[in-house]
């Protein structure tokens, strides 16, 4: 009981905290830096659903995360529907998508299942660059103004700064995590789960195998496509790479592996893990960094490399990351620390 | 009355013929043993009644209903629950919710569910094991696991697939006690089983099984002494 009260009123100062950032923080690069981070922890709970509770481990999420930016951003741009209800448009054509990606991809098992899952979102991808009529193609959708946001005849915001994306970003990533919460304290989330121990055993059950997977893909994709379309009025661009790529898929599975998957809490641990590391390796941080304390010369021949490479090379660490986290930690972050926690009680008594 | 009807029941793989022809039925609140020779297909006829494998040829009614077709989970609906030979726990759920799993097919309410998962688990006497991992229980404990789960769907007939294969005497004891213990409370069962002794001791009627054809059927005794049960399980030569 008092730990319960202890949780909530942390969590509760944490979100307090979260809210009045904007008020205090001007720098644009930092409210980017926390709109990245809560975009990913929307991405990680959305796959969390299907992947970790039903255990079907999909690497193919990029199709509703593109299907969601690209409804939202082509409303947009050809036909001026505002994002907030061209989202619905997107929203109702994922769980079209989904149903027909279920209806093919659950008669598969295991590592056939996630194949599938690949195949048909890359199928989507190269869709999206080869009917150019509807999509522009490769060279993607630019939309540089987004409507005022009104309620009522005042202009609530016009998002000309990066506060309401903030916002919003804030938003997407409590509902993913409220809506896991629900799950896992739900019925539905007692079905995935058995669905992802034994199939057979949770059929035997009296578990609808088909139904309930087709459940938890409809909510797991219908969030990620919303996270979709806030990425794409948030950059304001959608290009078939950067929303339907496979790297896409395997950013959003890797935010939960590495979290713990099947965990509330997981996809937000592997979010502040994933978002800092990659932007500080993208942004040429840790050369910079490496300088600054002199163990690199910057314009010795080692300097020079690094600045040249390690930018890209975020994609490498990614992958020694999965293997370290698979080989030490394969319950994830959140199993590590649950497991730290255990010993820790153990020998306290 | 009859709760289970096997029709004429044949199951083909290719041209192997798992269950030909298999014909009995299973009268309410009694105990039917299924026995026979490793091979025999007996857990080919339970895959069958439960809607694992829709059977090649014949009928299966429970409950006068006809249940070809259905899938396992509409089966368990219906009322007809099995366990596994091979045990299957959700290996990382505790023991409480593997079967809560099972009571959640009756109602939505977490707490109804938790309530009626603890009564099983003090039917099969393993409520002090509620918190723990499934994955980590030793085999004596799945097995009752797996009972456990099973009857918190609530079945009217369950299905038993060698519960007490790979289990010591004393276990073995305890279990046998469990099956008659849930006999008396009016549940109809299905065993399969390779302990002779303990299937002589709990069934009413028994099946014998070879090659997929029904051999004989009967009450124990004359189970015992039909020279054909004889000759196929201790081979001709006996006789």
């Amino acid at each position: 009981m008092y730990k319960t009260i202890l949780k909530a009123a942390a969590g509760l100062i944490v979100l307090a905290v979260l809210l009045i950032i904007p008020r205090y923080v001007e720098s644009p690069y930092a409210l980017h830096m926390m709109i990245l981070l809560f975009l990913s922890v929307s991405q990680g709970e959305s796959w969390n659903i299907l992947g970790g509770f039903a255990g079907q481990h999909s690497v193919g999420h990029a199709a509703y995360f593109g299907v969601g930016a690209y409804t939202t951003m082509m409303l947009m741009q050809a036909q001026q529907v505002p994002p907030w209800i061209g989202v619905w448009a997107g929203i109702a054509l994922v769980v079209v998508v989904a149903l027909v990606i279920g209806s093919i991809c659950f008669r598969l098992r295991g590592p056939y299942f996630v194949l599938a899952s690949i195949a048909v979102a890359e199928i989507l991808r190269l869709s999206a660059i080869n009917l150019t009529t509807l999509t522009n193609g490769a060279e993607g959708i630019l939309v540089t103004e987004i409507p005022a946001f009104r309620l009522g005849g005042t202009v609530l915001t016009d998002f000309s700064t990066k506060v309401p994306f903030y916002y919003i970003g804030i938003f997407l990533a409590l509902l993913t995590i409220g809506i896991t919460y629900w799950v896992q304290h739900s019925k539905l989330g007692y079905f995935l789960q058995a669905i992802r121990e034994d199939q057979d055993a949770a059929h035997s059950l009296g578990i609808s195998i088909s139904r309930y997977k087709n459940i938890a893909l409809v909510i797991s994709a219908v969030l990620t496509s919303l996270a979709g379309a806030f990425y794409g009025i948030y950059v304001g661009f959608v290009d078939p790479p950067t929303v339907l790529g496979l790297d896409v898929s395997v950013q959003i599975m890797l935010i939960c592996i590495i979290g713990g998957m099947g965990t509330l809490w997981g996809p937000v641990l592997g979010a502040l893990v994933l978002v800092p590391m990659s932007e500080a390796l993208r942004s040429n941080m840790v050369t910079e960094l490496l300088v600054k304390v002199g163990m690199v010369n910057a314009e010795s021949k080692v300097g020079l490399f690094l600045k040249e490479n390690l930018s890209h090379a975020h994609v490498l660490l990614y992958g020694i990351l999965v293997v370290l986290v698979i080989l030490f930690m394969p319950d994830g972050l959140m199993g590590f620390v649950k497991k730290l926690a255990q010993r820790r009680n153990r020998e306290a008594t | 009355m009859a709760i289970l009807e096997i029709k004429q029941v044949s199951k083909f793989f290719g041209g192997l013929a798992a269950n030909s022809d298999v014909s009995f039925s299973v009268e309410e609140s009694s105990i039917m043993g299924l026995i026979g020779p490793n091979g025999a297909g007996k857990t080919t006829l339970f895959n069958c009644i439960t809607g694992y494998y829709p059977p090649s040829r014949g009928e299966i009614i429970f409950n006068g209903r006809r249940l070809n077709g259905l899938d396992p989970d509409k089966v368990c609906m219906l009322g007809m629950v099995r366990t596994w030979q091979k045990v299957r726990p959700l290996a990382k759920l505790s023991v409480v919710d593997n079967v809560m799993v099972g009571a959640l097919a009756r109602t939505s309410s977490l707490r109804t569910a938790r309530d009626l998962a603890m009564e099983q688990l003090r039917v099969v006497r393993m409520e002090h094991r509620a918190d723990f991992i499934a994955g980590g229980l030793p085999i004596g404990e799945r097995k009752k696991l797996e009972v456990a789960r099973a009857l918190a769907t609530q079945p009217k007939l369950l299905l038993l697939d060698e519960v007490m294969g790979g289990l010591n005497p004393a276990e073995s004891e305890e279990i046998i006690q469990l099956i008659l213990d849930i006999k008396r409370r009016g549940l109809t069962q299905m065993v399969i089983e390779h302990d002779m002794k303990a299937i002589m001791r709990i069934s009413d009627r028994i099946v014998v099984l070879t090659s997929g054809e029904k051999l004989t059927e009967g009450t124990p005794e004359e189970v015992v002494s039909n020279q054909d049960v004889i000759d196929a399980y201790l081979g001709e030569s006996h006789a």
